[in-house]
This record gives structure tokens, C-alpha cells and sequence, in this order.
């Protein structure tokens, strides 16, 4: 009977809750009607944000997917991993303005700039991410959940302070000018003034008549971040040491008693997560062209949010997951209204992990809590 | 000899804060040296007869009273003088070390000599001591000028933030990352209530009931999506909502709300039929200013008693009795919510969530009442909290909040209310006291001493100048705390009994398979 009635209240509350939407929408700047008049005035805007969605949606996922390897192996979530990101970020604008990239205007000069201070970058972060679990969490790893947690969160103001007072050397970086360390420095778009230099049109899909813009550093930025998936993807399925992490991830004790060397995998792990994240440093610097201390709050909740709406602890899912916040986000920023991008990523999380607790392609996990 | 050291060490501690100090600073740091080492003296010395305990601490109170005295001299007649302060003069340097050195050793002799009571009585006596250093220190405060009370009462605010998160986190096993967002919610509704902003103005008593009742429903409403959700994934969602309440209070300044039938569904369809619409929308709200986004609400509206008048700013005394009170309350409650019927529960629930469902308690139930218990205390913290501060800021309630709440509740020793209460004095303590006094301390000591000696080299002087800031430090000293207390003693200052047992059964296990090992 109650199941009955249950059933027959559904479609009711299914209208009830379509009627609240658009009743309380638009308050969350979610004004339907006014959304699909400007769509279909000009629907290749859709299109439009899609593609911007898609170029930050791979950097968050390149993020996204440092969170996941972590916590796939040791379940921890790395709250310091965002503030590696943005001491990628820090390198790389440091390595330019040293090699003297920042002021050139000879194209050879700038890409191996570029390439030097992606090198130096990932280096950098993959080194800074495993002194971090060495410091901070190998040793707590039999401790209670929340104490490298809290560990976690500790490295994570450091990291940050670490970045206010590095913002703050103007001796070493001039172009970080004289306001301090705590302002937001400038990361010049350097691909897009080569190409403005060298007399070629910055928009790579202009030449195909369409009225859409992707510049020439969301394509970099898209390549990279798809050989980067590509390359982990290659390494977790098919060398020794991803099988060995993956046995790691699975059932710590028994890859033991198999001989793998657990302290060197979890080293690994969190070298190859900060490896990525310096790439994810530069990569959102040249794209967003800011550096900032506080920068990898907002980034390492993002692609948190997005390891989790995948599934964390998955790889794939942290990938798709990386694609939709971007694109969600992109779309709220375009469509809707900036102030409220925020608000709308969180609560299609929300709305997602109700319905599928353990996220988009994550198992269904048993009683372990 | 042993307890000389210990004597040595609290004496050596209080006279780093009081050099940090400075002043009168040293009357009330040696009296909570002399409480500290007289607890810690207790946890050593064997009970028996109160005047032989008493000798037996005489000379660790001693030592500590004269490595204050030795250090707050030195102080007054060499470093002030280096931090570009003038050396106060004898008219208040006697007193107060005075007061500070002999308060310090009596203190710590009488809590020495309690422990020799009986075990009831001991704890009757180290209450009334405890009370009477709460009621005497905000006097004590104002007649010497220190002008702390006003900041302790934001450590206190946090005190209530941090039991209640207990409450979540420590005794139902919710790990919370966005509780901030009741503490946002107690605010705001006590803000929308009380000021001019909504046109609405109740009493401060009311609405601070009021505050805490929307916070209630606030837990059931935000709590119900995650009754499904399990260890981070939980984590995370509350997190979400963390950050979605700031962002909703921040803009909700223009709020527009049109029936959607009668607006355009009904008019729409007349259009597709070719009939002009009527234009009859319902609007229930046009362009209304309900939070005032990134200026926030103020002035809010203030407590006011008989007798004593409306609380102002610029006296903290009646609103430091007032959150006393509220935290009196509020242990009192949740020590019976610990015993009862309920809190059984929650820790059931916390151990083994299955099989407390066997047994007969309803998860969905026990979980929702955490949630919603929890953020009752915040809304009274919220309540309060815009009434002292008389105005309300979006940017009081960023994710940072959560997680300094959060850390009190660790710090100080989840699932115990008394830890908490430590954990959540010790981090705003740290914060809105020490650490800007060793922030006048170390550019006084920059301006004056190190800067001028540099004049001749001007690029180190520039280097040295801009990163000589001990404010931008305050981050690093933050975290470096978190990290050194997780891994020095991850169970918190002072663990429940429970927790402290679970721990060491966690950490024997693993040593026992490297013992067999071996």
C-alpha cells in the first residue's frame, strides 16, 4: 500500500519540484525562459562555452587526477595538492622571467622557454609532493583518518604562505612589481603574442568560417593534457611500477607479502601526482593568465569536486569528472552569471552523489566507511 | 629534580609570551603559568598529604616564578627598549610582577595541594578556583588596560563552534567540512532579524532563539541529502554546502521572484493560440535587498538587560558573562545529550553503523538529530556573533572557517567537550592574541635593530624589509602547528578516554606484526 502510494505521489513531486526550480531559479540567476530565448538566438554560443568548458575542464582534470592516485593508494585526500599546483604555476613564471622568455620576441626562444619551465615545473612539484608524504603523512598512516587530514590541511597553509612570500620577491621576478605578495600577478599569454607577432591569427578555428574562438593556447593546453591522460593511462595499465601501484591500491598487505616495496610506491605515487600538477601549473597560468597565492584553494576544490563526482580513487572517473565541472562551470560563467558559478558546480555535485553515492564510475563500496 | 625542570620549562614558556607581551602582560601570563604547572605537577605527583605535596612542589613553583621574574626584567630594561618601546616604569613594573610571580607559585601550590583531597573534593575545589579566575580576569583586564577580554570573547564565540561541531564529528563519526555555513546561517538570520537592512527589528533574546532554531532546520534540510553518503564522500558534500551558503548570503542583493504560471506559462500558451495574454504576474518579491552582499548587514541590533542597559562595544565585560553563560548552557546540554538515549546512539552509530541498525536504532533518524544538534549550537554562536561584531560579512564564513572549527575539535581532542573547549581557545588564542603580538614584537624589533644595522647594504636592507613581516608568516606558523600536534600526538590534547584506547589499540597492532617479525 505505502509502496503504492509512493509510486502514484512520484510524478506530483517530480512537479513540484520543476515548479520550485522556476520559481526559485531565477534568484540563482537560473532564468529559464530568458536562457532558452538567448540560446536560440544564437545557439553556436553553446558551442562556444563547450569549448572553453572543455580547455579549463582538462586542466582540472589533470589536477583531478593527482587527488584520485593518492587516495586511491593510501585514501587520503591531499589537501596540499591545489597549493602544488600553484607552486607550478609560481615555477614556471619564475623560469620564464629568468631565461629572459617574459621580454623576447624570437619565437625559438620563447618555446624553449616554455619547455624548460614546463620541465622545471613538473620536477619541481612532482619533488615538492613526495618531501610533503614524506614529512607529513608516512608517518601517520597507521594514525586515525582524520589525523593525516588534518596533516594534510596543515601542509596546505604552509605551501600557501610558501607562495604569499615567494609573490612577494620582486628582486627575483620584477614583473611581480612592488605591490607584495598577497596581489594577483600577471602570466602573460605568451603563445598567443608569439603568434600575434608573427602576423598569424591567434584564433585556430578561424580559418574554418565558423563564428567560434579557441586561441592557440587552449589548443596547447587541450593536446598536452590529453597526452598527459594518455601517457598515465599507459603507465598505470602496463609498466611494473603501475601494476604495482595498482596492487598497492587494491590490497596494501598482500602486495607486500608479494614483495613490493610499499614505501617506494606511495613515493612514486606522489611524485607522478605532482608531476601532473606542476604540468597543471603552468598550464593554468598560460590559460588564465593569473598567479596567485591563494590560487590552488579554488582549483584543488574544483578538481576535488570533480575526483569525487567521478568516483575517487578511479582514474577515468576522475578525467570525466575534470570535463563535466569544467564545462558546467563554463556554461554557469557564460549563460548564467559569474557570482553564482560557485553555488551551481557544488550542487550538481550534490545532486550527483545523491543519487549515485560513490560518484560516476566509482564501486560501490561496502561497509569500510 | 624532575619537577625543578618542569618548573624551569613553564617558567621559560612564560617568559617567552611575556617578553612577546610586553607590559602588564606578565601579571596574568605568570597566573596561567602557575594553573598550568600545577596541572601538570598533579599528573606526576602520587596523592597524599596536601603540606607534604605542597613542599614536594615548592621548588618547581619557585624555579618557575624566578625564570618569569628574570625574563620579565629583562624584558622591560633591555628589549623594549630594542622593539622601540620605552621601559615602564617601576610604578608598574612592581605590581605587576608582583602580581604575576606570587600569583603563579600560590596558584600552582593550591592546585598542587587540592590534589591531595579526596577525589570529589578535589574537583570541587579546582572548579571554584576555575570560576573565580573566569569571573575576577575580564576586572583584572580592564583595570589593567591589557585589553584582551575583547578578543577572548571571539575565542570563546569558537568554543561553541567547535562543541557543537563536536557533536558531528566527534560523537555521531559525520566528518563535516562546511559547518561553517550554520554558523553563516545563525548570523544572517539573527542579521535579518535585528536590523534595518529587512525593515525587521525583534529583541536580541528572541532572535538569538530564533537564530538557533533556523540552524536546527538547517542541519535536518542540508543533512538529508547525505544520509547516504559515506566517509569523504560525506566530507565533501558538506563541503559543498560550506561553500554554497557564503556564496547565496553574498547574492542574494537583488531577489526577484515571479510566479512562474501566471508570469509566462499561461501566457505563453495564449500567445501560441494567437489570444493576447493577460497580464496579471504574480510577483511575490521585486528587486529585494535581503543581505546586502559583499558589504554585509549593519548595524544589527544589540542584546540589552535591565540594570546593566544595551551591551556596547567599547565595554566587552557584559558580553563576555554573556557568552559565559551561553557555553554553561551549552555544556550542560550536551553532557545530558552524551548520556542520554540519543548520544548512546550517535556513538553506536559512529562504531558500526550496521550493526547499530540491528539493534534498533533508526540511522536516518540519529544521523539528522546530529546534524541538526550540531548546528544548534552554532546558530547561538552565530547569533551572538553578529550582535558583538553589530554587522554581518559574507567573508566570515569562507571554507578557512570550517577548518579552523574543525581543527579546534582535533586539536583539542575530538569526542571530549572539555578538550574541545581547549582546542578551540588554544587556535583563536594563538590567532587573535599571540599572534599579533609577536607581530608588533618582531617589526618593532625589525624597525629599530636589525633594519638600521643593514642601512649600508641597500639590497639586502630591501630584501630583508619586505619579507620581514612576521604577518605574512601567520599561515606557516598555522599549518607547522597542525602538522607537528598530528604528528606528536594525533589523538589531541586531551582525548576522550575511548578515543585515547582506540588509538592505542590501532598503533599496538601494527608494532606487534613488526615485533613477530623480527
Amino acid at each position: 500500500m505505502n509502496e503504492k502510494l509512493q509510486r502514484a505521489l512520484r510524478p506530483l513531486i517530480v512537479i513540484l519540484a520543476i515548479y520550485l526550480v522556476l520559481l526559485i531559479g531565477p534568484v540563482a540567476s537560473l532564468d529559464i525562459p530568458s536562457i532558452a530565448a538567448a540560446a536560440a538566438k544564437n545557439p553556436l554560443q553553446l558551442v562556444q562555452f563547450l569549448i572553453i568548458g572543455i580547455a579549463n575542464g582538462a586542466i582540472m582534470a589533470i589536477i583531478a587526477l593527482g587527488y584520485t592516485l593518492v587516495y586511491g593508494i593510501i585514501e587520503l585526500i591531499n589537501f596540499a595538492h591545489g597549493d602544488v599546483v600553484m607552486v607550478g604555476t609560481f615555477t614556471s613564471l619564475t623560469v620564464l622571467s629568468l631565461t629572459g622568455t617574459l621580454d623576447t620576441k624570437n619565437p625559438v626562444h620563447i618555446i624553449l622557454g616554455l619547455i624548460l619551465a614546463l620541465v622545471l615545473a613538473v620536477v619541481v612539484c612532482a619533488v615538492l609532493n613526495a618531501t610533503v608524504e614524506r614529512l607529513a603523512y608516512r608517518r601517520l598512516r597507521n594514525a586515525p583518518r582524520l589525523a593525516p587530514l588534518i596533516s594534510a590541511i596543515g601542509m596546505s597553509f604552509i605551501i600557501e604562505n610558501f607562495g604569499l612570500m615567494w609573490a612577494g620577491q620582486s628582486w627575483l621576478v620584477p614583473s611581480f612589481g612592488t605591490s607584495g605578495g598577497a596581489s594577483q600577478k600577471n602570466f602573460p599569454d605568451l603563445l598567443v603574442n608569439m603568434f600575434t607577432n608573427l602576423g598569424l591569427n591567434v584564433n585556430i578555428l578561424a580559418s574554418t568560417g565558423v563564428h567560434l574562438r579557441l586561441t592557440i593556447t587552449g589548443l596547447v593546453v587541450i593536446v598536452l593534457a590529453a597526452i598527459l591522460m594518455l601517457g598515465l593511462r599507459f603507465f598505470i595499465q602496463s609498466t611494473t611500477l603501475g601494476k604495482a601501484m595498482r596492487a598497492t591500491a587494491q590490497n596494501r598487505d598482500a602486495a607486500k607479502m608479494l614483495g613490493i616495496n610499499i614505501d617506494n610506491v606511495i613515493s612514486a605515487t606522489f611524485l607522478i601526482g605532482g608531476g601532473l600538477a606542476g604540468a597543471a601549473g603552468i598550464m593554468t597560468g598560460l590559460y588564465n593568465n593569473t598567479a596567485w597565492w591563494f590560487m590552488g584553494f579554488r582549483a584543488g576544490l574544483f578538481a576535488f569536486t570533480a575526483a569525487v563526482l567521478g568516483g575517487i580513487g578511479n582514474i577515468t572517473g576522475a578525467m570525466l569528472g575534470g570535463f563535466i565541472i569544467g564545462i558546467v562551470a563554463s556554461f554557469s560563467d557564460g549563460i548564467l552569471d559569474a557570482r553564482w558559478t560557485e553555488a551551481w558546480v557544488f550542487a550538481i555535485l550534490v545532486l550527483i552523489l545523491m543519487f549515485r553515492p560513490s560518484g560516476l564510475l566509482g564501486e560501490q563500496v561496502g561497509d569500510k566507511a | 629534580m624532575k619537577n625543578i625542570r618542569t618548573g624551569l620549562i613553564f617558567g621559560i614558556i612564560g617568559g617567552v609570551f611575556t617578553i612577546t607581551f610586553g607590559g602588564w602582560g606578565v601579571a596574568v601570563l605568570g597566573v596561567a603559568m602557575g594553573i598550568g604547572l600545577g596541572l601538570s605537577l598533579c599528573g606526576r605527583l602520587a596523592p597524599k598529604e596536601p603540606s607534604k605535596l605542597v613542599i614536594e612542589a615548592l621548588p618547581a613553583a619557585v624555579a618557575a616564578g624566578v625564570v618569569l621574574l628574570i625574563m620579565s626584567l629583562l624584558d622591560n630594561y633591555f628589549i623594549e627598549s630594542a622593539i622601540g618601546n620605552t621601559p615602564a616604569s617601576l610604578k608598574l613594573v612592581i605590581p605587576a610582577n608582583l602580581i604575576g610571580v606570587l600569583g603563579g607559585i600560590v596558584l600552582s601550590l593550591v592546585i598542587v595541594a587540592l590534589h591531595g583531597l579526596s577525589q570529589g573534593r578535589e574537583r570541587i575545589g579546582r572548579l571554584v578556583l576555575l570560576a573565580a579566575v573566569v569571573i575576577v580576569f575580564p576586572f583584572s583586564d580592564n583595570l589593567t588596560g591589557l585589553g584582551w577580554t575583547s578578543l577572548i570573547i571571539f575565542a570563546l564565540i569558537y568554543v561553541i563552534l567547535a562543541m557543537g561541531l563536536n557533536i558531528v564529528v566527534g560523537y555521531a563519526g559525520l566528518l563535516d567540512l562546511g559547518y561553517a555555513a550554520f554558523f553563516a546561517i545563525g548570523a544572517y538570520t539573527t542579521g535579518i532579524l535585528s536590523s534595518a537592512q529587512d525593515n525587521i527589528t525583534l529583541n536580541f533574546w528572541l532572535v538569538i532563539w530564533i537564530a538557533a532554531a533556523v540552524a536546527a532546520v538547517a542541519g535536518i534540510l542540508l543533512g538529508a541529502p547525505t544520509l547516504r553518503l559515506r566517509g569523504d564522500y560525506l566530507a565533501i558534500v558538506t563541503l559543498g554546502f560550506g561553500e554554497i551558503i557564503p556564496v547565496v548570503f553574498n547574492n542574494l542583493t537583488s531577489v526577484t521572484i515571479e510566479e512562474p504560471l501566471t508570469c509566462w506559462i499561461i501566457p505563453g500558451l495564449q500567445r501560441l493560440f494567437g489570444a493576447t495574454p493577460l497580464n496579471s504576474c504574480i510577483v511575490l518579491a521585486n528587486k529585494v535587498n535581503v543581505t546586502n552582499g559583499d558589504l554585509g548587514i549593519n548595524p544589527i541590533g544589540r542584546p540589552a538587560l535591565p540594570f546593566i542597559g544595551t551591551f556596547v562595544s567599547n565595554n566587552p565585560i557584559p558580553w563576555y558573562f554573556l557568552i559565559i553563560v551561553i557555553i554553561l548552557f551549552s555544556i550542560f546540554l550536551i553532557n545530558r545529550l552524551r548520556e542520554s538515549r540519543l548520544g548512546r546512539a550517535w556513538m553506536a552509530i559512529r562504531e558500526d553503523e550496521l550493526a547499530a541498525s540491528q539493534m534498533g536504532i533508526d540511522p536516518v533518524r540519529t544521523k539528522l538529530l546530529a546534524f541538526s544538534m550540531g548546528a544548534t549550537f552554532s546558530g547561538f554562536a552565530g547569533a551572538f556573533f553578529a550582535a558583538y561584531i553589530a554587522g554581518i560579512f559574507p567573508s566570515a564564513f569562507q571554507f578557512s572557517t570550517s577548518i579552523i572549527i574543525l581543527c579546534a575539535v582535533i586539536l583539542g581532542g575530538i569526542g571530549n567537550v572539555y578538550g574541545v573547549i581547549v582546542g578551540g581557545l588554544a587556535i583563536e588564542l594563538a590567532d587573535r592574541l599571540f599572534l599579533p603580538a609577536l607581530k608588533d614584537f618582531l617589526s618593532g624589533l625589525m624597525n629599530h635593530t636589525v633594519l638600521p644595522s643593514l642601512a649600508s647594504n641597500r639590497t639586502l636592507h630591501d630584501i630583508v624589509a619586505q619579507n620581514a613581516n612576521p604577518i605574512l608568516y601567520r599561515y606557516l606558523l598555522f599549518g607547522a602547528t597542525l602538522v607537528i600536534m598530528m604528528a606528536v600526538r594525533p589523538e589531541g590534547l586531551m582525548p576522550s578516554a575511548q578515543r585515547r584506547l582506540e588509538l592505542h589499540e590501532a598503533e599496538d597492532a601494527p608494532n606487534e606484526a613488526a615485533s613477530k617479525k623480527n
